[in-house]
């Protein structure tokens, strides 16, 4: 076990680092640069080339790139160019944003969806099992902005039942917040929906069929000890993969909600930081967008050797 | 009627050579009151003067300023914004969800109010010389800072130097290129300033105005920071500010001025206009800043939202180069103005809220443009025979590049679509705005080396701006390379020019002159549109501005 957690830490790391070099790659194809996405395309050329004097972005590519790596793994994120103020606090309250919404949409899917999931196949061929499947894969296959605006237009426009806006105004506190994160977490709930209770309904269709589920039937156990204790143990796992590896979505991929319902996440801060051309913020950000994830396909990865045996000893051998 | 003549005459007895040939204009008819009262205010005449002359000569009016004066206090207004695209600070800020939020708090020397009339804000008047080389501007002797000290002609100064310095990256730099330079404002006394300029310029107050979007006057001793404290002069104070969410000001109680109406104002920043238009039909907001009609029509339908259509002079210009193929024959490129239905583009893309452009910057809407100008109509057949003349009678394939900005993209499908009825085969290509203006200097950029191309251009209360950059032979902004030395001279002419009556009469060559030329193609001026829940009232209909001090609920 302490062996694949090591070998998963530095494969984490060498990910990382790739990523890095990448994002800056790209960023220096995206056209324009960082003083002309600062002062607008009519300032005058001299004012342009004075503020990318003062930014440090007329620097050869590798010393800005140098500069800015040998900062960050000492845990300094670097300036922003377009905000003039430590990328750091940034990173900070749009990650945090993206976590709660993303923990929201995850304590409102993973039930429900485990739930239908579960549900269907316990009358699967039924009317129910035929109901959940539909309703789920249509509900996948709505781009989030559709369903945002819809949602947007019935709950908050209409019927002014939620808030819009995902950002609770000042002073109201955590639960104002929490409230304030209903609506924008239902496009997401949707399209994850339909996924993760088609991965419960497919794991528990096998787990009934299989032999060590007759046999604990066969030999007297309780309805609901047989599907707590054999079926949904090893019905479950490969969702437990799924949803680790939706959390990168979750938590940068959501740029669309984050701009519809106008809250500040990670992902429309990254998006942002690459149309200015705004290097540190842009790399801090993707960055921590890929730690999050490693760790979120690490924890699955753990889980999932801790409940199943085979991964764990095979692993240990 | 005696009796206002005889004022009128003691008037023009303490009034100089511009101020009399202005009154000249307007006694015999040959200006309307509202360019009598935009210009005068350009000439510093103050006013209350201006409209009790346009009165005795009109008959009276109720004036914008004091239709919005009533109203009951109080109020938290809710705004919602574009979000500003990096630190809000006036000296480098360049997008309109940053520079708006420089209106609470911050002022100008002047503003242009409604129907382009300068109205005098930290200045009290201003005064040419007989040229207007040197302009003379007397400041407010009772404005404090939100710190609490007085404002003098050393601050005045140094806002404008600061904007001017080559040395510093300021966005207002190009706005004061062969204008004004650093260490030409003079001062006179604590309280008056002395500008010598480049060149004579008639218009030079607009310079100094709310037109100069960065030029709030801030302390001698600003040095950034300003997010901390958003200083200035204005009706309202800072009391938050969250980067990338919004900031919310409070009523300063020491205001030099008539107390603010609202109590509070708090801005949203948004990242598009999709959810702006969405959270003002919701009721998160009261007001929007301004929103392209494209996107909006929802709001038109909505019983709950006003829509407030101001008219103005912003617009999308289409370059040729006049350089190189297919456009250095002016003759094709008349010949695709000539294929544009502006009745139609105004209706499909506006649903009526533009103005028809006759391809030059000059507006109807400027006081000096002249409406004698016969307006180009669409004429396929003369467009044809320009084609066969210019020897590509059969047509050819060119491509346009454009930005997805607004209607823009629309406009450019529209165009391709006129095109198509002579021949002209236009082939899109619509960019990101970073694309389109790269690094924004020749060479670099598909703005400006594009052969055919469309790109949005703001509101101001002058055209002196669309003259020069995008159309002189050394402009930095001339995307069609257009180089024609009547036209520098022209130009050069009219941005001197005193008086009214000379600007119109040099418009009028200009205008001509760009109609036979055409290195642009100018369909439209599109009004600027602010939707607000209704019963909220006191908002000034100017065109790119929020200014929100006289707003309140009915």
């Amino acid at each position: 076990m302490s062996r694949l957690l090591f070998k998963r830490l530095a494969l984490s790391f060498a990910t990382l680092w790739i990523l890095s070099v990448l994002v800056f790659g790209a960023g220096q194809v995206l056209p324009g640069d960082p003083a002309r996405a600062i002062l607008g395309p009519l300032a005058e050329a001299r004012a342009v080339a004075v503020l990318n004097h003062q930014l440090g972005t007329d620097r050869p590519l590798l010393v800005q790139y140098w500069d800015w790596i040998s900062h960050f793994v000492r845990g300094d994120p670097g300036m922003s160019y377009a905000y003039r103020a430590p990328a750091g606090p940034f990173i900070a309250s749009a990650l945090g944003n993206s976590l709660l919404l993303g923990a929201v949409a995850f304590l409102i899917v993973v039930p429900l969806s485990l739930f239908g999931g579960v549900w269907a196949a316990l009358h699967a061929g039924r009317f129910v099992d035929r109901a959940i499947t539909l309703l789920g894969l249509s509900a996948t296959v709505i781009p989030e902005f559709v369903s945002g605006i819809v949602l947007i237009l019935v709950f908050g426009v209409w019927l002014r039942w939620l808030p819009i806006s995902a950002t609770a105004p000042r002073g109201g506190g955590f639960g104002s917040q929490l409230f304030h994160l209903i609506l924008p977490s239902m496009p997401l709930v949707l399209v994850l929906f339909g996924y993760i209770a088609r991965m419960a309904r497919a794991g528990t269709v096998e787990a009934l069929a299989a032999e060590y589920t007759r046999t604990a039937v066969l030999k007297g156990l309780p309805r609901r000890d047989v599907l707590f204790r054999h079926v949904l143990r090893n019905a479950l796992l490969p969702t437990i993969a799924v949803i680790g590896t939706q959390t990168g979505y979750l938590i940068g991929g959501l740029v669309v909600i984050e701009v519809l319902f106008r809250y500040q996440g990670i992902g429309t801060l990254i998006y942002t930081a690459a149309r200015a051309k705004d290097f540190p913020l842009l790399e801090a950000g993707v960055l921590s967008v890929g730690i999050v994830y490693t760790l979120a396909t690490l924890i699955a990865d753990l889980l999932y050797a801790a409940l199943n045996p085979r991964v764990r000893f095979g692993a240990g051998e | 009627m005696s009796k206002d003549r005889k004022r009128l005459d003691a008037v023009r007895r303490d009034v100089g050579v511009l101020e009399n040939d202005l009154f000249d204009e307007l006694l015999s008819g040959c200006i309307g009151r509202r360019d009598f009262m935009r210009h005068g205010s350009v000439l510093g005449l103050s006013l209350p003067l201006l409209g009790g002359i346009a009165g005795a000569v009109f008959g009276p009016t109720l004036s914008p300023r004091r239709a919005m004066a009533a109203g009951t206090p109080g109020a938290t207004i809710r705004i919602g914004i574009g979000q500003p695209a990096g630190a809000i600070d006036p000296v480098t800020i360049a997008d309109n969800g940053g520079l708006v939020l420089l209106e609470p708090t911050g002022e100008f020397l002047c503003r242009t109010g409604p129907d382009l009339v300068l109205q005098p804000q930290l200045a009290e008047s201003w005064r040419p010389n007989t040229d207007g080389s040197v302009w003379t501007f007397k400041l407010r002797q009772d404005v404090t800072f939100q710190n609490g000290r007085k404002m003098t002609a050393d601050d005045v100064i140094a806002s404008i130097d600061r904007m001017a310095d080559p040395k510093n990256s300021a966005n207002a730099l190009s706005a004061f290129k062969g204008i004004l330079q650093k260490g030409n404002s003079r001062k006179i006394d604590d309280h008056t300033v002395e500008f010598h300029l480049d060149a004579p310029n008639g218009n030079f107050p607009y310079v100094l105005s709310t037109d100069n979007y960065n030029l709030v006057i801030l302390p001698a001793d600003y040095a950034g920071d300003y997010e901390k404290t958003f200083i200035g002069t204005g009706p309202f104070k800072l009391e938050k500010f969250t980067p990338k969410v919004g900031a919310s000001f409070v009523r300063n109680p020491n205001y030099w001025g008539k107390p603010a109406l609202p109590e509070r104002l708090e801005y949203s920043f948004f990242g598009d206009q999709q959810s702006q238009v969405l959270a003002l039909q919701g009721g998160d907001v009261d007001v929007l800043q301004q929103v392209a009609f494209k996107g909006a029509q929802a709001l038109f339908n909505d019983p709950n939202i006003d829509v407030m259509s101001i008219k103005s002079v912003s617009h999308q210009q289409v370059h040729m180069r006049t350089d190189m193929a297919p456009f250095q024959d002016k003759r094709v490129r008349r010949a695709l103005a000539l294929t544009l239905d502006r009745k139609k583009l105004v209706a499909g893309l506006f649903n009526g809220r533009a103005s028809i452009g006759n391809d030059t910057p000059f507006a109807a809407l400027f006081p000096s443009s002249d409406p004698t100008v016969p307006q180009r109509e669409q004429n396929l057949a003369e467009a044809k025979q320009l084609l066969e003349a210019a020897g590509v009678g059969k047509g050819f394939d060119v491509k346009l590049t454009t930005e997805r900005y607004m209607e823009i993209p629309d406009y450019a499908v529209l165009l391709q679509n006129f095109a198509k009825a002579v021949g002209i085969n236009i082939a899109l290509n619509v960019e990101d705005q970073n694309a389109y203006y790269g690094k924004a200097v020749f060479g670099q950029s598909d703005w400006l080396d594009s052969v055919l191309g469309i790109t949005d251009y703001g509101h101001r209360g002058v055209p002196n701006v669309f003259l020069s950059a995008p159309l002189t032979s050394d402009g930095t902004w001339n995307s069609a390379h257009f180089k024609n030395p009547t036209y520098d001279k022209l130009v050069a002419q009219y941005i001197a020019s005193p008086d009214l009556g000379g600007q119109r009469a040099i418009a009028g060559q200009i205008q001509r002159l760009l109609l036979d030329e055409t290195p642009l193609i100018v369909g439209y001026f599109f009004d600027e549109l602010v939707p607000m829940r209704k019963g909220l009232a006191g908002i000034p209909p100017i065109a790119n501005r929020l200014f929100m001090e006289g707003a309140h609920f009915t």
